[in-house]
């Protein structure tokens, strides 16, 4: 009797029934704890609608750049381009994008620059270049090909980021 | 001497048994715990908010997805949620709702106007419709 109670209710035997238990719970808990990142998706679907935007089927857009001229006060062009970066669950909007366009004879200095959201969060994109955070927004950059309706060819490069770190990782 | 030597025999045997009953139980006690976190009103809120805000941002207007939320229906039944209110899309949040603890949201980027109902037949679908531009 006394040996069979020692096995069974031994204190050691149910000090790692414990550790075991609290292990499990502990891995499970962190594991159902931590949101499902989505932001890397986010941003990706946002270059390729900002793409589609600036750009559609390898010609760009004519009310930004005509006749191989860039046209004035596109600033603001990617109002145009069905993004609503405002939110009544955030503060402050959530998102940033940025568009370049270079010239092949000049990669330095963009013929235009358009951009849109919290710029705020561009400097968070700098900080994650070696290494990547997932507190920090998460920061897409995509380049691509393009010609204006005289054939003249132009690297546009766009920038998207998106933060909403709360909702998407563990803080 | 012989009388002895069963009886430490069947001790041992019944020993050995309750040892595995136990651990049997300890062990289906811990599948049945992580099998419930898993479809957990709280994941699956979070799981289908994400996933209804990333279709909608890649979608184009005049689009009609048909989403799968089998899982959801029958967490929802069970939770007295009316199917109708599993998916609500308020300007662009979405909220998903599978208990009575006010559910997850979730916000979208792609400026269009969206409708969300439940499919009549089969009923384990949900309709995401996108209408137009904003």
């Amino acid at each position: 009797m006394n040996k069979r109670g020692d096995k069974i209710l031994s204190v050691y035997w149910f000090a790692i029934l414990l550790i075991v238990a609290g292990g499990i719970f502990a891995m499970v808990y962190v594991f159902y704890g931590t949101p499902y990142d989505i932001r890397d998706m986010e941003a990706r679907i946002l270059t390729n609608q900002i793409a589609d935007c600036v750009s559609y089927v390898g010609k760009i857009n004519s009310n930004l750049i005509l006749n191989g001229a860039v046209k004035e006060g596109n600033g603001n062009f990617l109002d145009q381009c069905h993004l609503n970066f405002n939110s009544p669950e955030w503060k402050d909007a959530q998102f940033y994008a940025e568009v370049n366009f270079y010239n092949l004879e000049n990669l330095n200095t963009p013929v235009l620059n358009i951009k849109k959201g919290n710029g705020n969060w561009l400097a968070d994109c700098n900080i994650q270049e070696n290494k990547k955070q997932g507190t920090l927004p998460t920061c897409l950059r995509k380049s691509f090909y393009s010609i204006d309706d005289k054939n003249n060819q132009y690297i546009i490069k766009i920038l998207s980021v998106v933060r909403k770190a709360e909702k998407n990782v563990r803080i | 001497m012989k009388k002895r030597g069963n009886n430490t025999r069947g001790t041992i045997l019944i020993e050995n048994v309750i040892f595995i009953v136990l651990n049997i139980l300890f062990l289906m006690i811990l599948i049945l715990f992580l099998y419930r976190q898993g479809s957990g009103a709280v994941v699956l809120e979070q799981s289908y908010a994400k996933k209804i805000a990333l279709l909608i941002d890649s979608a184009k207007p005049v689009t009609e997805m048909k989403l799968d939320m089998e899982e959801a229906f029958v967490l929802a039944e069970k939770n007295g949620v009316k199917p109708g209110d599993i998916v609500k899309i308020n300007r662009n949040v979405i909220t998903v709702q599978l208990s009575d603890k006010g559910g997850y949201q979730y916000s979208f980027f792609n400026d269009v106007d969206a409708t969300a109902y439940p499919d009549v037949s089969p009923n384990k679908n949900y309709i995401i419709k996108i209408n137009g531009y904003k």
